[in-house]
C-alpha cells in the first residue's frame, strides 16, 4: 500500500501535467462501497454481506473521460469519532491525506442512520458526492426521494446508484468530475447547530487563531472546531493541546445550559439534522409488512434451532463439497498420474535427459505438485460455499447464534466472523480480527483462528477419508471441522481463565438483510481466494518439492529412501508419534514437511511412496490416444459429479458404486494406516503447529513473535495429546482394526 | 406512560425510547464521560437514539435484535438494559 503525501484541493485544477483526482469513498458499513469500486473500477476487492468486510484502506485507479482517478475504499464507520479501529482509519485518512474529493455511499433503504455520517464528512470542508446506493431495493420497498432536495439543502450532487446492477455509475462519474473541476462551488452546506454552540465555535475560533495560527493550515478549520468543542482526546492529543489551553468560560456557560457531555449534545443536534433531512427527502409508505429477512430471522436465531441450524447448514457445505468436487480432484490425479507422467518421461528421454532428472521430474515435481493440485477442486468448492454465506448475510447470523457459546471463552459472537473467515484460509482470519474493538479480544481470537480448519488441510482429509471412509466422506471431514470449533471454545475458556482474565466488552452488530449473492460475483471471489492456493501450488509447493525430492535422495545414491535424510529425520520423529498410531518415518517426515504449508503433507506423501521409475509399466498409447482419453474422461467427471449433487439429496444413489483405486498412494497408505490410526492422523494435521504464512501474519498483527510462540506450543501439545486419546481410546473400545 | 427497560420488552412489542444510558452501573447507568475507552462503540451512532421507535425481534438468548427504522441491531442485554423505553 503506497501513502500518497497531504496536498490541497486546490492543486487538483491548476497542476499542469494532472495526477490523477484522489476520490475517498466513505460510508457506514456494508452498504456496498467496494461492490461499487469493484464495478466502476473492475477491481476484486471483498465484498461480503455484514458490516465489517473492508478493514484496511485500498485503492483502485482507473480513468474516466481522460481523467485518471483513483478511488480509496475506506472501512465502513458509523461515525467520525475516534474510537474504533475503522473510525481512526477513515478519519485519519480523510483529514490528514486530504482527497480532493469525497463519494459518500449511502444505503438508501436506510437513510436517516447514514445522514448522520453525510453530515460528519461535510464538516471536513471538501466537496462531497453522494452515491445513493441500493436504490433498487429502496425502489422495490416502494421509497421515493426528492433527490433535487437533498442537493439543495446539503449542497452536495447526488446520483442513485445500484452498484450490484451496475447502474448509475457513469453519471456518478460525471457527477465527481464536474465536482471536482469547481471545487469551490460545490462547497457543502454548513450546517447550524443552534445559537449556544455556534457562538460557542466562534469563540473558540477566535482564540485559536491567536495562539496556535499554525493548527489551521494543518486540519480543515470547521472541523477542528467541532472536534475540540465535543472534547475530542485523540486529536487534543494529537496537536499538542494541554487540556487547559482552551478557555473554560467557552465550554462553562454551554455545560450549564445543556449539561455535561458535550459530544452527546452535538451528536443530538446532528443527528436531529440528519433526521430533519430525511423527513423532508424520503417518502415511504406508511405500511409495516413483515419482511422476508425477518420470517427468515425467526426460524435461523430461534433460541432452540439456531446452533443445530448452523451445524447442519455446515454440514451441508462439506456434502455438497466433497461430493461435486471428488470427481474432478480423480480426474486430475489420472492425468497427472498417467498421461502427464508418461509423456514427461518419454520427452525427457528424447532429449537424453540423465536419469536423475526423470525421477525428480516425476516423482518429485509431477507427485509433489500434481498431488496437490488434485484438490484444487475442493479447495474452490469450499470457498465456493463460503463466498456464499458471505455474500448471503448468513454470517452475522451465524455471529450471533454462537454469541453464547463464546461468551463461555469470554469472547462475544463477533469473534466468530474471523474464526469462520478461517475455514478459508487462517491468513484473512487472522487480519479480520481487527473489526474486534478490544485489544484483547484481537489476541485471544487470533489465538484461537488457527483451530479452524483451513482449505489447505482439506487435501490430507480428503486423501485419507477417500482411502478409508469412502462410504461418508463428507460426514467424517465434517466431523474434523466441529472437533476444531469444539476445541477453540474448550482452548477459549482455558485462556480465559489463565491469560486473558475480564470481561468480554459489549456486543453491537448490525445485522444485514438477507441478498441473493449473483452467480458471477460468486465465482469471482471464489477465484480471489482459491487463487492463492493455486499459485502457492506453482511457487512455494513446487519449490519444497524439488527441495523434499532432493532430501529424499541424498544422500547421492541411497537405496532406501528410509536412509535418505528426510528420512533419518522422519526416523528420529517417528517414536514420538507412535502412541498416536502413526510412528512411521514416511507419516513424520510428511509431517515435519508440512510445517511449511499444510497441503505439502500429501506432496511429500505422494513423493515418498512414488512407485520407483519402470513399476507401473502402462501399455504405450499415443498422444493422440491420450488426449481423447483426458477429454472423455473429463466429461465423465462432469457427469458424476452432477449425479453427486442428485444423491447428496438423497433422491438416487447412482454414484454409489466406487470404482478400482488406482493411485498406488492411497493403496500404499491403506497398507499402512487403519481407519483409526488415518483419523488420528487427520485430528494431528488439524491441530499442530499454525504454517508459516500464519506465523507471518500473527507477527504482522501483533508486532512480535509472542502471541504466535503461544500459539505454536499449545497447538503441539493439542494436537500431540488429542490424536493420543483418538487413538489410545479407539483401541480401547475395540476399533483399532 | 409506562417506563421499563428496552430488554423486558418481548418479541413483537414496540416502544420509544426515553433514555440511552451507556455508562458502568457504578456511575448510576449515566453518561459518564471518562468511561469511554477507544473501542466503545456508541449505540447512538447506529440509530439507538431517544425518541426513536424500536420493535423487539428476538429476545431469547443473552443478545436481543431490535429494529430501528430500517436496520436490524443485536446487542447484548447489559446494554438493553440501560435503555429505557415508554409504550
Ligand atoms: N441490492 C443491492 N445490493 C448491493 C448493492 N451494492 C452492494 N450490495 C450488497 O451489499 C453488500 C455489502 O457490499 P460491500 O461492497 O461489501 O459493502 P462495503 O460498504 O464495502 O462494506 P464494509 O467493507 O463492511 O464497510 C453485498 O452483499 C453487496 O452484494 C446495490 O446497489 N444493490
Ligand atoms: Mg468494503
Amino acid at each position: 500500500m503506497t501513502e500518497q503525501t497531504p496536498h490541497t484541493a486546490n492543486d487538483a485544477v491548476s497542476s499542469a501535467a494532472p495526477r490523477p483526482l484522489v476520490v475517498a469513498v466513505a460510508g457506514n458499513p456494508n452498504v456496498g462501497k467496494s461492490t461499487l469500486i469493484n464495478a466502476i473500477a473492475g477491481t476484486r476487492l471483498q465484498v461480503g454481506n455484514w458490516p465489517g468486510v473492508t478493514v484496511e484502506k485500498k485503492e483502485a485507479l482507473f480513468e474516466h473521460n481522460g481523467r485518471k482517478i483513483r478511488l480509496v475504499d475506506l472501512p465502513g464507520t458509523y461515525s467520525l469519532s475516534p474510537y474504533t479501529q475503522e473510525e481512526i482509519i477513515a478519519r485519519d485518512y480523510l483529514v490528514k491525506l486530504r482527497p480532493d474529493l469525497i463519494v459518500n455511499v449511502v444505503d438508501a433503504t436506510n437513510l436517516e442512520r447514514n445522514l448522520y455520517l453525510t453530515v460528519q464528512l461535510m464538516e471536513l470542508g471538501i466537496p462531497v458526492v453522494m452515491a445513493l446506493n441500493i436504490y433498487d431495493e429502496a425502489e422495490a420497498k416502494g421509497y421515493r426521494f426528492n433527490l433535487h432536495g437533498i442537493e439543495t439543502m446539503l449542497g452536495v450532487g447526488v446520483v442513485p446508484t445500484s452498484a450490484t446492477r451496475r447502474s448509475g455509475l457513469t453519471e456518478l462519474l460525471d457527477k465527481v468530475l464536474e465536482t471536482a473541476a469547481q471545487p469551490a462551488d460545490h462547497a457543502p452546506r454548513i450546517l447550524n447547530y443552534g445559537d449556544d454552540v455556534e457562538t460557542a465555535v466562534a469563540l473558540l475560533g477566535d482564540t485559536l487563531r491567536r495562539e496556535h495560527p499554525a493548527l489551521f493550515a494543518l486540519y480543515p478549520e470547521r472541523w477542528l472546531l467541532l472536534r475540540l468543542m465535543e472534547g475530542d482526546e485523540r486529536l487534543r492529543q494529537e496537536i499538542n493541546l494541554a487540556q487547559d489551553a482552551l478557555p473554560e468560560e467557552i465550554f462553562h456557560h454551554l455545560r450549564r445550559g445543556h449539561g455535561e457531555d458535550l459530544e452527546a449534545l452535538m451528536a443530538d443536534a446532528r443527528y436531529s439534522q440528519a433526521a430533519g433531512l430525511a423527513r423532508e427527502v424520503l417518502f415511504k409508505k406508511e405500511e409495516r409488512r413483515v419482511e422476508m429477512t425477518e420470517r427468515i430471522d425467526r426460524v435461523v436465531l430461534n433460541r432452540f434451532l439456531g446452533i443445530p441450524i448452523f451445524l447442519a447448514a455446515m454440514w451441508l457445505v462439506f456434502k455438497l463439497t466433497f461430493d461435486l468436487s471428488k470427481p474432478f480432484g480423480d480426474w486430475i490425479n489420472d492425468m497427472a498420474g498417467g498421461p502427464f507422467k508418461h509423456w514427461t518421461t518419454v520427452l525427457l528421454g528424447l532429449v537424453g535427459a540423465p536419469d536423475w532428472t526423470v525421477s525428480l521430474a516425476t516423482e518429485g515435481v509431477i507427485s509433489g505438485v500434481g498431488f496437490v493440485l488434485v484438490f484444487v477442486p475442493v479447495i474452490f468448492m469450499m470457498m465456493f460455499f463460503i463466498t456464499f454465506l458471505e455474500g448471503s448475510g448468513y454470517m452475522a447470523r451465524a455471529a450471533f447464534v454462537m454469541d453464547r457459546a463464546m461468551h463461555a471463552m469470554g469472547l462475544h459472537g463477533k469473534s466468530f466472523i474471523p474464526l469462520l473467515l478461517g475455514f478459508g484460509c487462517n491468513v484473512p482470519g487472522i487480519y479480520a480480527t481487527r473489526t474486534l474493538e478490544n485489544p484483547r479480544d484481537k489476541v485471544l481470537t487470533a489465538l484461537l483462528i488457527p483451530l479452524m480448519s483451513c482449505g489447505a488441510r482439506l487435501p490430507v482429509y480428503v486423501l485419507f477419508v477417500g482411502a478409508f471412509f469412502p462410504n461418508n466422506p463428507g460426514t467424517v471431514i465434517w466431523s474434523l471441522y466441529v472437533l476444531g470449533i469444539a476445541l477453540a471454545i474448550v482452548m477459549g475458556v482455558f485462556f480465559k481463565r489463565t491469560l486473558f482474565r475480564g470481561e468480554a466488552p459489549m456486543f453491537i452488530m448490525e445485522l444485514p438483510p438477507y441478498r441473493m449473492p449473483s452467480f458471477t460475483s460468486l465465482c469471482l471471489h471464489t477465484w480471489e481466494k482459491g487463487k492463492h492456493f493455486l499459485i502457492k501450488a506453482g511457487t512455494y509447493i513446487l519449490a519444497v518439492s524439488i527441495f523434499v525430492w532432493f532430501l529424499l535422495n541424498l544422500p547421492w545414491g541411497v537405496e532406501h529412501k528410509k536412509d535418505s535424510y528426510l528420512g533419518q529425520a522422519g526416523q528420529v520423529m517417528a517414536p514420538v508419534l507412535s502412541p498416536l498410531g502413526f510412528g512411521t518415518w514416511q507419516a513424520a517426515s510428511s509431517l515435519i514437511t508440512g510445517v511449511i504449508a499444510k497441503e505439502i503433507v500429501v506432496g511429500t506423501m505422494g513423493e515418498i511412496y512414488a512407485p520407483k521409475k519402470g513399476e507401473q509399466k502402462k501399455p504405450e498409447a499415443s498422444f493422440g490416444e491420450d488426449l481423447q482419453e483426458i477429454a472423455v474422461s473429463f466429461g465423465k467427471a462432469v457427469k458424476e459429479s452432477a449425479s453427486n449433487v442428485v444423491s447428496t439429496f438423497g433422491v438416487s444413489s447412482l454414484a454409489a458404486d466406487e470404482k478400482e483405486d488406482r493411485g498406488p498412494l492411497k493403496a500404499t497408505i491403506q497398507q499402512t494406516f487403519t481407519p483409526l490410526s488415518a483419523y488420528a492422523f487427520m485430528v494431528f494435521v488439524l491441530l499442530y503447529m499454525p504454517c508459516v504464512v500464519v506465523a507471518i501474519a500473527m507477527r504482522q498483527e501483533f508486532g512480535s513473535w509472542k502471541w504466535f510462540g503461544v500459539a505454536f506450543a499449545y497447538q503441539s501439545a493439542l494436537a500431540w495429546g488429542m490424536a493420543m486419546i483418538v487413538y489410545q481410546g479407539g483401541q480401547l473400545l475395540g476399533w483399532g482394526v | 406512560m409506562q417506563m421499563m427497560p428496552l430488554g423486558l420488552m418481548g418479541p413483537g412489542e414496540r416502544g420509544e425510547i426515553v433514555e440511552v444510558g451507556q455508562g458502568t452501573p457504578e456511575c448510576g447507568g449515566c453518561r459518564c464521560k471518562e468511561e469511554r475507552k477507544p473501542g466503545d462503540v456508541r449505540v447512538e451512532d447506529m440509530g439507538l437514539r431517544v425518541g426513536k421507535q424500536v420493535e423487539m425481534l428476538n429476545n431469547s438468548s443473552n443478545l436481543v435484535l431490535l429494529k430501528v427504522d430500517e436496520s436490524r441491531i443485536a446487542i447484548d442485554r447489559g446494554v438493553a438494559m440501560k435503555i429505557k423505553i415508554r409504550r
